[in-house]
């Protein structure tokens, strides 16, 4: 909690004082120990069931704990508040077997009781998590001893452990959580994390303080506790170039929130060190409503995706620093068919008028297309925005190349959602992090997610077959086997334009030694735990 | 007393004193330049305003690398930005302009009707000076608010500004020509009151009136540039002066000219309307010195 | 007098009831349902039903008029759509950086602004005069945002001699103050001007009057006559001028903290009109609004104390 984070630091903060005094040092070196970090939007809360924003799990995962956690390879699961863990043979009970001397902020002991509660809270109805499905379908969660935890599921998901490293399956103190009610993740927050909340102004700054205690960090660090800066204070400036300008000035530390035009400049300043995660698992894409008239061929959708130039976008709206899209999630994530990689569809405008001739689509005078007096004209529903602006415009140049009018509506975020929720548009943008295939298609390509997550109306009981089976996996090789084939039906249908793949690209100063970005749910800092002075 | 034959040589060599004053009347070439350039905005634009190119914040003419096809550069989205400027401008005039005119048409209308009809003066005069307790920009944070953001929505805000203001000028002009003999005279022979407020009272009022919004037109366009700036006015793609300052902040540190092109350009147009201002009142309302 | 004071007084009343009014169209005029907006996207609706009957929103429009006018004299302004938090609560964190910002630009601007203004005015017609009228006017055309963004492009990010994101902490500490000084250099340029102008006119009409004429005629210096005959009594009009431009201020200050991230009710305001957060927006607006009046209001009845001239019919 708050205060005793604050005591905790202050206690700190004397003890150093004291020792500095003693050898003749009277500078206040604790005031270089708090970095800044700089990023463009808040969250709207900060508890972990309620919350699936970036903003909020980037201070999730330097607050609480996970169970397991994930290597930077995005792939290799390793342990997390459990030391170890079993999974039977059915694929339906994970024993997962709790470190010793484990603490809440405030200074209460973790036991399997807190992670129960947790986990059970997240898939509670009555929490109303827009992410429980994440959890699988849970028989029950329940604590063998105080340092045993058994999670039984009523059918074998292959893609729980992944699913576990998420914010959302962080473990929170129920009686935070129940003292402050609707303010817990506003007021106040208790977790085990290397860090602990301090305070929180929203649409201003988040300031956590390091928690002393903390010796249980994941071992894909080399540091694994305590943190090695005092303070970590999450600014927020919405504007680009400020973001920019405080990490080139030295008032922020560390971001990965610095538009893209600016890396090269950033690069070339001594001071600065720019780093990227090979793993880009966050996409960018234009999905179609394929029961709508006018976008329902299939002819139609792959003429749209062969006129959309991915590498010129990147080229030319992200100046080269993002990877262009051919693929709908990243070729390098867990369980992509590799079959897929030369199938995929490349920019090609001549075959892409050749395709819409003759599914009848003739260009007129004007230069657009008509069919039966119609003409080709989706309606494209966007985000408002300068990153969706740019995007959907740059669509826009490309498809009239080839005679489609797409027909622009942008909507504010807070609208924007509720819109995309309905059945009245032709194509939208959207853009998600992800773990593995298994994560992207079983949020996106079932046929229950419909009218969202499944936008696209989606509805085929191969693909939900193939998604059960993928999901009950018992061995990697069927679950990629199923997700493969749900990958290969998807793409040849052309359901989206998949515009490119967001890397993770971290600037910070020289002064921090070098953080190696990590790119869970699109949090490049994750525990925060190798951020130190040089 | 026949007002009318007073004034025509007075007003002459008004205009012959602003002739004389030459700074004034550099200002308004400099505004005559700039607002012929935005009306002939189609023609005069070597491009699109809204084409994009490959060739992004391409710096203006007078940088090395700048490039004559591109005189002013390009934005960040390789717009060229001497002909957003032309538009833009159009559209920054155009928003000045039309809430000036509406705000000061209504403001007139009403500071007139509340001189002439002393019984409801009163109560005018209160909810002028209600209004009065809104600044403008307070009103255009409203107006977003409420109608969403937009030129309209600014238009109405500022305009909604602009009239108590001009209420205020028109009735203390109005009240003189109302002690006039020739308002007696008019009513008199009875003409009907639409004829006297319209004949009489307007056309004695209209060059404090239309001063004073001279005066208040460059403050008109810095509110609503600085709305537009904040993201509350003009939307993308189309241009606008604030907003495109707005748009080249993302670039300022190493392509200053996106946002500083239509930041001067701002500036310059208001100077302009302001020593224009100053000049009109110093030689034809010297009372609104205050 | 008294009379003055009084109808600025009884006129603050409609004022304050134009700016709830105001406040109550905001949340009114939401697009779509209010319950359902601020219900969230995701709530059944069972729960949406029960805000509207929490707000009165099944009620005749007077009523619910009514019972935002009880909410909000109560001090409950409901809470922002986006942060769950109350809005009174983040407004209140808020006024005291906005009035901060105010101040560090009030303390040097008005004073230079004076200054300038009386050596135009004791030089008028030389060139001194014409480079401060000049100055002046560029002062009044120039956008607010111009300068603060060519003042953080040099001072924050060229020459890297001033921070230029957010407040740095209380203004007694060093870091606070270095924040500051951006800002308020920024917001105290486009004051200057207006204040210079209104000084030179003050004391020009000053020097003109009677008993500066005596003083003149007794053979006192010039420095003497225009210090402590005519500056002092041109400061009267002035200082209460000053306090007229408020609204200017108040508009500068918000496209400040906007440019500066200064976490004051502009920003607020602006941020959450941008996101859609009515409640929030219908908060930090008519706070803003309240400000005003109050400072309008102290202005007008400090002008009818000093300047017993001022009458009211």
């Amino acid at each position: 909690m708050a205060t005793t984070a604050l005591k905790a630091t202050a206690r700190r903060l004397l003890a150093g004082g004291v020792c500095l005094a003693a050898a003749g040092l009277v500078a206040a070196p604790a005031l270089a120990q708090s970095i800044t970090v700089v990023r463009e939007v808040d969250s709207d809360r900060y508890d972990p069931h309620r919350s699936t924003a970036r903003a909020a799990s980037e201070v999730l995962f330097m607050v609480a704990d996970t169970l397991v956690s994930l290597d930077y390879d995005m792939q290799t699961v390793k342990p997390g508040l459990a030391e170890r863990w079993e999974v039977s043979d059915d694929g339906k009970t994970y024993t997962f077997h709790l470190k010793d001397g484990v603490k809440f902020c405030d200074g209460k002991k973790m036991t399997a009781a807190d992670v129960v509660y947790s986990l059970k809270r997240w898939i509670d109805p009555a929490t109303k998590s827009p992410v429980a499905w994440r959890a699988g379908e849970v028989e029950d969660i329940v604590a063998v001893d105080d340092r045993t935890v058994e999670y039984r599921l009523k059918a074998p998901f292959s893609e729980l452990l992944y699913q576990l490293t998420q914010s959302f399956a962080v473990v929170i103190d129920q009686a935070t959580v129940e003292k402050l009610g609707g303010d817990f993740g506003v007021k106040g927050f208790n977790g085990t994390g290397p860090y602990c909340w301090v305070e929180w102004r929203p649409r201003n700054d988040l300031k956590l303080a390091r928690n002393p205690d903390y010796n249980w960090g994941p071992p894909i660090y080399e540091n694994t506790g305590p943190a090695q800066v005092e303070e970590i204070v999450w600014k927020i400036v919405p504007e680009e170039n400020t973001r920019m300008a405080a990490v080139a000035t030295g008032q922020s530390e560390i971001t990965q929130y610095v538009p893209y035009s600016t890396l090269n400049t950033l690069r070339a300043n001594p001071q600065l060190l720019v780093s990227q995660s090979d793993a880009a698992f966050w996409t960018y894409f234009a999905g179609f409503k394929i029961d709508r008239e006018m976008v329902s061929e299939e002819a139609v959708r792959q003429a749209m995706v062969l006129a959309v130039d991915q590498d010129a976008i990147a080229e030319n709206l992200y100046f080269g620093e993002v990877e262009p899209a051919h693929s709908y999630i990243s070729q390098a994530a867990l369980d992509w068919d590799k079959d897929l990689d030369d199938k995929l569809i490349r920019t090609d405008v001549e075959k892409a008028g050749k395709l819409l001739d003759e599914a009848g689509w003739k260009m007129e005078s004007d230069g657009f297309r008509y069919k039966n007096g119609k003409k080709l004209s989706p309606v494209a529903y966007s985000f408002a925005g300068s990153t969706w602006q740019k995007l959907m415009e740059a669509m826009q140049g490309d498809l009239r190349k080839v005679g489609v009018d797409l027909d622009i509506q942008a909507f504010d975020a807070t609208i924007a959602w509720g819109k995309m929720a309905t059945q009245e548009f032709d194509v939208f943008g959207m853009s998600y992090p992800y773990i593995s295939a298994g994560d992207a298609l079983n949020l996106y390509f079932r046929s229950a997610n419909t009218p969202t997550p499944n936008r696209m109306n989606w509805k085929d009981p191969e693909t939900d077959e193939l998604l059960d089976r993928g999901k009950a996996a018992l061995d990697p090789e069927t679950r990629a086997q199923a997700y493969g084939k749900v990958l290969e039906k998807v793409h040849q249908a052309a359901v989206w334009i998949p515009l490119y793949h967001e890397p993770m690209k971290l600037v910070q100063t020289k002064k921090l030694a070098p953080v190696k970005p990590h790119n869970i749910y699109g949090c490049g800092l994750y525990k925060g735990l190798d951020i130190k002075f040089q | 007393m026949n007002a009318t034959i007073e004034d025509v040589p007075q007003r002459r060599s008004a205009f012959r004193r602003l002739f004389r004053d030459g700074a004034a009347l550099l200002a308004l070439a400099v505004l005559a330049v700039i607002v012929a350039a935005a009306l002939l905005a189609p023609w005069l634009a070597p491009h699109d305003p809204f084409a994009t190119t490959r060739q992004p914040l391409l710096p203006p003419v007078w940088n090395e690398a700048g490039q004559w096809a591109f005189p002013f550069g390009t934005d960040g989205q390789g717009r060229d930005i001497l002909s957003r400027l032309l538009y833009g401008s159009r559209l920054t005039l155009l928003m000045g302009l039309l809430s000036v005119a509406i705000g000061g048409g209504i403001g007139m209308v009403v500071g007139m009707l509340s001189a002439f009809y002393r019984r409801i003066d009163p109560f005018i005069m209160r909810v002028v000076d209600v209004l009065l307790s809104f600044p403008a920009i307070l009103l255009g944070l409203a107006v977003a608010a409420i109608f969403g953001t937009g030129v309209t929505a600014i238009i109405i805000a500022l305009a909604i500004a602009t009239i108590p203001d001009v209420a205020r000028v028109t009735r203390s002009a109005a009240v003189v020509v109302m002690g006039q003999d020739f308002m007696e005279a008019g009513r008199a022979i009875g003409l009907s009151d639409a004829t006297l407020i319209r004949r009489y009272l307007a056309l004695n009022c209209i060059s404090s009136v239309f001063v004073f919004l001279t005066l208040r037109f460059g403050q008109v366009i810095l509110i609503g540039a600085a709305l537009s700036f904040l993201g509350l006015g003009a939307k993308p793609p189309s241009a606008e002066l604030g907003m495109m300052a707005a748009q080249g902040r993302d670039f300022l540190f190493f392509a200053p000219h996106v946002a500083t092109i239509p930041s001067l350009t701002i500036f310059l147009i208001v100077l302009c309307a302001n020593m224009v201002g100053d000049a009109l009142r110093d030689v034809l309302d010297p009372r609104l010195r205050r | 007098m008294a009379q003055h004071v009084l109808y600025r007084l009884l006129l603050a009343v409609p004022v304050l009831f134009g700016v709830l009014l105001l406040g109550f169209l905001l949340l009114q005029l939401v697009p779509g349902d209010p319950a359902t907006v601020i219900a969230g996207p995701m709530a059944p609706p069972a729960v949406i039903e029960e805000i509207r009957r929490e707000l009165g929103l099944d009620k005749p429009v007077i009523v619910q008029f009514f019972l935002y006018l009880v909410r909000v004299l109560q001090g409950d302004l409901g809470h922002s759509l986006i942060s769950n938090t109350s809005v009174i609560e983040e407004l209140a964190a808020a006024v005291g950086p906005t009035v901060e910002l105010m101040v560090a630009c009030l303390v040097w601007s008005v004073p230079l602004g004076i200054a300038m203004g009386t050596v135009a005015a004791v030089r008028q017609g030389g060139l001194l005069d014409r480079v401060i009228m000049a100055f002046s006017v560029a002062g009044v055309s120039m956008p607010i945002f111009f300068i603060g963004l060519l003042l953080m492009q040099y001072f924050g990010f060229v020459w890297q001699l001033l921070p230029f994101i957010g407040r740095g902490g209380p203004l007694w500490s060093i870091d606070g103050l270095r924040h500051i000084v951006l800002p308020a250099v920024s917001l105290g340029l486009i004051f200057i001007g207006p204040v210079a102008r209104m000084t030179r006119t003050a004391v020009l009409e000053v020097l003109r009057a009677d008993h500066v004429r005596t003083a003149r005629a007794k053979g006192l210096r010039e420095k003497t006559v225009v210090l402590k005959h005519a500056l002092r009594n041109a400061l009267i009009p002035v200082v209460t001028l000053v306090g007229l431009q408020a609204g200017y201020l108040l508009g500068g200050a918000v496209v400040t903290e906007s440019i500066y991230s200064w976490p004051g009710v502009g920003r607020l305001a602006v941020g959450a009109i941008l996101s859609s957060d009515f409640p929030l927006a219908q908060g930090a607006i008519m706070v803003l609004a309240l400000a005003f009046i109050i400072i309008n209001l102290i202005v007008d009845v400090l002008y009818a104390v000093l300047d017993p001239r001022v009458q009211r019919s």
